[in-house]
């Protein structure tokens, strides 16, 4: 009663009145596109084919930062990080790839664990998985994750 | 006489549309969004050591369990899995997996070191598939030998 009062008092003074609810709605709106969309860009995520795995765990991967670690095309594997290929060849002293994840973890600032996820086709050799775990290691990363797609285990051992 | 009045219509009850509409489209972005991750699931591991024992470190004598997946001749992305450099379980890896759950079983602890050593031609899914098995034998201290420089 009150409230149409005074909107019968703010319409005879010429005032305008806002409708808040369709300006809610577009402020949820932006704020899911922008939550998700900043989600994606910092995943990374290249197409490839990933190995199965009965026994991973479709988990979420806590409060880390995540850098996402792309291995893709079996035959000349390559390394894709953040949309930029990267040298990840073990040399002696740090590569392009522990020199990206160290600088990566420094402007994070002190104290903020930083998470490596490992997405590599089925058929990439051993030698450039191991090659990007050095990498890894040597930019002292704290949790290092491989991803797997999810099966069975009747389905993975019978198959 | 005064004419009584028409008989009056039923209001016609007419939901508001547009908070139901923004609901229903941002109930398809969401569905739209979310399968591109799901059916995805994570492994986690140790990762190699880049620096040798740091001094006054014990070093524990504890032998460990090595799977070593080798790449058969001829088959470049086959796979033939030998246990403890004894047991030939060629590409089977069911076997693998009981004779994991058999050590555990004679009282390995779930923490006993486990290396897996893959031949560098070896494929990723290999790998993956001697972890998995490691993981449902419920051994958690999983390490992969890496080239050393």
């Amino acid at each position: 009663m009150a409230r149409k009062k005074r909107k019968r008092e703010s319409a005879a003074a010429g005032a305008v009145d806002f409708n808040m609810t369709p300006m809610i709605d577009i402020v949820f709106n932006l704020l899911i596109f922008f939550i998700l969309t900043s989600q994606f860009t910092q995943l990374e995520i290249e197409q490839v084919n990933l190995p199965v795995s009965f026994a991973a765990k479709p988990q979420q991967i806590g409060d880390f930062r995540n850098v996402v670690i792309n291995l893709v095309d079996p035959d000349a594997p390559k390394c894709v990080v953040m949309g930029q290929q990267v040298d990840y060849r073990v040399q002696e002293g740090d590569n392009e790839l522990s020199t990206m994840l160290k600088n990566y973890k420094e402007s994070l600032g002190e104290g903020k664990p930083l998470n490596v996820i490992l997405r590599a086709d089925e058929l990439v050799p051993y030698e450039a998985v191991a090659s990007v775990m050095l990498g890894v290691a040597r930019a002292q990363i704290e949790g290092w994750w491989i991803t797997t797609e999810i099966r069975e285990q009747d389905e993975i051992l019978g198959g | 006489m005064p004419k009584s009045d028409p008989p009056k219509q039923p209001d016609k009850i007419q939901p508001p549309m547009t908070p139901m509409i923004d609901i229903v489209f941002q109930l398809l972005i969401f569905f739209l969004l979310i399968p591109s991750q799901s059916g995805e699931a994570y492994l986690t591991t140790n990762l190699p050591r880049t620096s040798g024992p740091v001094a006054g470190e014990q070093q524990k004598d504890i032998k460990r369990i090595k799977i070593e997946l080798q790449v058969p001749e001829g088959n470049d992305k086959g796979v033939v899995i030998v246990l403890n450099e004894s047991q030939n379980f060629g590409r089977n890896f069911e076997g693998l997996l009981a004779a994991l759950q058999g050590l555990r079983e004679r009282g390995l602890p779930p923490d006993h070191p486990v290396l897996i050593s893959p031949w560098m031609s070896c494929r990723h899914k290999w790998v993956v598939r001697a972890f998995d098995m490691a993981v449902a034998a419920r051994f958690t201290n999983v390490h992969f030998a890496v080239p050393y420089i």
